[in-house]
């Protein structure tokens, strides 16, 4: 029982990193709030599922959505915030907000308001050991995850332009002085956040078998507790609050039965933590 | 090798710089010394581009970089090291090494520039997997040095390297500056301990509040009267 909470809670918490991890990215970098990231998850679920009726293959589908939200994070840096980041810093928040609703209303227009099933056959089959068992979007969400983080701790720790993003994170004039050149890096987190944001549209339209317009609205804020609560702009922090966001929400429902709306439990996560330490589990001043 | 034409900078609409005329030629080693908020950061500040000037020109090796990213700068040859040493906190003392030699690709390269960090800074060898932040001030210092240098830099800015640090290592940043300046490497050094900068100087100027005031050799201006009372304390 315990096991199968835990993996509930560890399958849950990984699609929370996957859509946090570009807030916090994005953040590290720029500073500004990427509300509209929730938009570029659901624009994954659409062109994931629009891809799945075409050519009927889910790997390829999952492909395309994550190729679909990186291009569109793309061009919401490219001319959305980069024209902007010279202003105060509420005029990108405020961009980013009207986008994220532009783009639900867009996705109502073109799609059209009622949901959408996305009933792909994965080819994983499910897991069960004893009465542990994991339903194969599970198998699909915990694999998915775990290789796409795996991918970005070795790009971000191995690979000459991962330390390029570190140090930017760290320090965007020193790293432009020794020769990075600081847009395109700009530019490569928004990619890379994006592409995550696409493949957690993609997992969680496939496990909730539905896509729907506002499907990124309750994600949009949950992320940001998350971002908070891991400290913002820490990369290990957010895979961390995601992670304890989901078993916290699985253990609370699954296990105390509290009658507890689940969306909330990431928002007490945040208070309580940022009660003891303000800047988030690993953040800093 | 460089050359300052009339440059003009601003902050908002204070003028930090009122156009400033200077040359530093290949292997030299020359100074800017002035008192606080004379600009002298702001010069550094405005060859590596990461300061914009008004007005003015700044040719490198003969080319126009005005208008040059600071990055394309970097890649000609150009390197800072920054005021208030800006090592990289939570990235190893390798890693920090690393990133100094962003523009080269070359691995072998890149090893054997980390290999005399190393044995020109034997200190940063035995803290090279500690995190930046973790460093004292004088090592920090030395790592930023370091940093600079791992590009094999055609030039090198320096900011301050000596503000803040003990006697001891104060005079083991200028025995390594005095070991650059021997290899032949250009240095343009910006400082306010007066005295040190003249003595490892060929050629200085004197700053204040954004117009160069006097332009001499070191020893023509570290004899001057007016330098003496005003920047050497005596």
């Amino acid at each position: 029982m315990i096991w199968q909470q835990l993996a509930n809670g560890i399958s849950v918490g990984s699609v929370y990193a996957l859509i946090s991890l570009g807030l916090t990215m994005v953040y590290g970098i720029l500073r500004i709030l990427h509300v509209a990231h929730a938009g570029i998850y659901t624009l994954g679920a659409y062109v994931g599922l629009l891809s799945f009726r075409l050519v009927d293959n889910f790997w390829l589908s999952l492909f395309a959505g994550m190729v679909g939200a990186a291009v569109a994070g793309y061009l919401v840096e490219r001319f959305l915030y980069t024209p902007i980041l010279h202003l105060s810093r509420i005029a990108p928040l405020i961009a980013s907000i009207g986008l994220f609703t532009a783009m639900e209303e867009a996705f109502r227009i073109v799609a059209g308001p009622h949901t959408l099933v996305y009933n792909a056959r994965v080819g994983l089959g499910d897991l069960a050991i004893g009465s542990f068992r994991l339903t194969e979007t599970q198998v699909l969400i915990l694999l998915v995850s775990f290789l796409i983080l795996l991918f970005l701790w070795l790009f971000l720790t191995r690979s000459r332009m991962g330390l390029a993003m570190r140090a930017c994170a760290l320090d965007l004039e020193t790293a432009s002085s020794f020769g990075v050149n600081v847009s395109a890096i700009i530019a490569m987190n928004f990619i890379i956040g994006s592409l995550m944001a696409g493949a957690a549209g993609v997992l969680i339209g496939v496990y909730d078998n539905q896509v729907w317009p506002t499907m990124g609205s309750i994600p949009a804020y949950k992320a940001l507790a998350i971002v908070v609560l891991g400290g913002l702009g820490s990369i290990p922090g957010t895979v961390l609050a995601s992670i304890i966001v989901g078993l916290s929400e699985t253990f609370f429902i699954g296990v105390l039965s509290i009658p507890f709306p689940r969306d909330a439990v990431a928002f007490i996560a945040m208070i309580l933590v940022l009660m003891f330490r303000p800047y988030g589990l690993l953040g800093k001043a | 090798m460089l050359e300052a034409r009339a440059l003009e900078v601003s902050y908002g609409e204070s003028l930090a710089l009122r156009g400033v005329n200077f040359t530093v030629r290949e292997g030299e080693l020359v100074t800017v010394i002035g008192a606080n908020g004379a600009g002298k950061s702001t010069i550094l500040r405005t060859i590596m581009g990461l300061v914009k000037c008004r007005k003015g020109e700044i040719y490198f090796q003969g080319e126009n970089i005005t208008f040059t990213a600071p990055h394309h700068r970097a890649r000609m040859g150009i390197s800072l090291v920054p005021e208030g040493r800006r090592v990289f906190g939570d990235l190893t003392v390798v890693e920090n090494l690393r990133m100094g030699a962003y523009v080269k690709k070359n691995r072998k390269e890149i090893d054997s520039a980390m290999e005399e960090a190393f044995h020109l800074f034997p200190v940063l060898r035995e803290r090279r997997r500690q995190v930046g932040k973790t460093l004292s001030g004088g090592e920090q210092q030395m790592l930023a040095i370091a940093r600079s240098l791992m590009s094999k830099p055609r030039m090198i800015l320096m900011d301050e390297v000596s503000l803040g640090l003990m006697p001891l290592y104060v005079e083991e940043t200028f025995n390594v500056i005095g070991k650059l300046h021997e290899q032949g490497v250009t240095i343009f050094l910006v400082e306010q301990n007066a005295r040190k900068a003249l003595q490892a100087a060929d050629r200085g100027y004197v700053l204040e509040t954004g117009e160069i005031v006097m332009s001499d050799t070191s020893g023509n201006l570290a004899a001057d009267p007016m330098i003496k009372k005003a920047y050497l304390g005596a």
